[in-house]
């Protein structure tokens, strides 16, 4: 690819502002990774508030995390390009309060970037034809020291090592493991619920839960709560899951942190060498 | 069952919650995340717990009798508290079908609830699903 050359053409014909963006996060790679990483975040949010307005209603959360969040409830972004965004979104708020950010770790996301973009230009203009070619990292502009290659690749293998425990974390939250087949798994479970629903019909079980559930689901929380026989109980209920919930996001919370740290780490054990 | 044996725990939890998903017809993302924010923050089942749960060596080949025979087995306490997370799964869209109600009535069943125990296990259901859902409970 030439300095002229860009890999993110493609973007004009279907946003311009967007395309805009790549193709600065793509001239600041090298030279400016957390420049790049400001520009792609910028870039995310871009697309994040078209896919928006093209696609859901209501109010529209200003902050890009749920923004992002709502689009992936919302079945408009799939959880491959979901996560890409997220990541793009976590280290370009990283670079912004300070946290330097490595040349192979702006490359990684300007990969990501560009994979996101074909998705991207396919939504916003329904049956348009966008045939990836394969991204090309742009060239440092003077060659790499072996110091500089070697920092690299130890950036790499952590970048690498951070993916697989983010994935881990990941599919530890979701109800179908990575290598089970949702479909065959569904259809099994289904057979097996209506098979136990016949026993039970034909045994005379009347499904005597059914008015006693609608009555609960059709009571107002507050209503539940304020009631003598529930109100302790719901209460101790809420500050105890309120409690145990605000654990598990301190957890995800603090190893995004050690994340970011273990990227720091290496940037300043490089900082000392040079 | 051994108490001391988390992963299958975990595997009861994980199939339980799927199949009142599926019985509710169909998987939104937000029931997907749910399930194992519950595993983790209510039911205490580490990131390394809830992966090897869903392993095929452990979930591929149990019905839904081996869970309920399962669930059972545990003690009432843990149950209660997967009862209670069931139900949260079928209280995120608002809107039961007559295959959760059967589910939920046969998990009631194995473990034993009374109709007050059962009351305030959905009791609990709404107020954790309230705090999981973006905009609280609403639709």
């Amino acid at each position: 690819m030439s300095d002229q050359e860009t890999n993110f053409h493609f973007l004009e014909r279907f946003d311009k502002r967007v395309a805009q963006l790549a193709k600065q996060a793509e001239e600041y790679v090298h030279t400016d990774p957390d420049s790049c990483m400001f520009k792609l975040r910028l870039m995310v949010e871009t697309m994040a508030k078209k896919l928006t307005s093209l696609q859901m209603q209501g109010d529209i959360s200003k902050d890009l995390g749920a923004m992002l969040g709502s689009l992936e409830r919302g079945g408009i972004v799939p959880r491959r390009q979901a996560d890409s965004m997220h990541a793009i979104r976590r280290d370009g708020n990283a670079a912004v309060h300070g946290s330097p950010t490595p040349v192979p770790t702006a490359m990684r996301r300007l990969r990501e970037a560009y994979k996101i973009s074909g998705w991207f230009c396919k939504i916003v203009k329904r049956g348009s034809k966008v045939k990836l070619d394969e991204f090309i990292p742009p060239h440092p502009p003077d060659p790499l020291t072996k110091e500089s290659e070697d920092f690299h690749k130890k950036i790499d293998i952590l970048e690498e090592s951070i993916e697989e425990r983010r994935i881990a974390t990941r599919e530890s939250l979701l109800m179908f493991g990575p290598q089970e087949d949702v479909q065959e798994v569904t259809r099994r479970i289904k057979e097996e619920l209506v098979a136990l629903d016949n026993v039970a019909a034909a045994a005379g079980e009347p499904t005597i839960d059914a008015d006693f559930v609608a009555l609960v689901m059709a009571m107002d929380l507050e209503q539940i709560e304020e009631d003598p026989r529930h109100g302790g109980d719901s209460r101790q209920a809420r500050r105890e899951a309120e409690q145990q919930l605000e654990q598990i996001k301190k957890h995800l919370a603090d190893r995004e942190n050690e994340f970011l740290e273990e990227r720091t780490f290496l940037m300043k054990q490089r900082d000392t060498i040079c | 069952m051994s108490e001391a044996d988390p992963i299958q725990v975990a595997t009861l939890w994980f199939l339980s919650a799927r199949t009142m998903a599926i019985a509710g017809e169909e998987i939104p993302s937000l029931q997907e995340s749910a399930t194992g924010l519950y595993a983790q923050a209510i039911l205490g089942f580490t990131e390394d717990i809830c992966l090897k749960a869903k392993d095929a060596a452990h979930i591929k080949n149990k019905t839904l009798i081996d869970c309920l025979s399962g669930l059972r087995q545990l003690p009432r306490e843990l149950s209660e508290k997967i009862l209670t997370g069931v139900m949260m799964i079928s209280y995120s869209d608002r809107s039961m079908k007559p295959l959760e109600v059967r589910w939920a009535s046969m998990l009631a069943s194995a473990i034993e609830v009374s109709p007050d125990e059962f009351q305030r296990c959905c009791v609990n259901a709404r107020v954790i699903a309230s705090m999981l859902r973006p905009h609280g409970a609403e639709s």
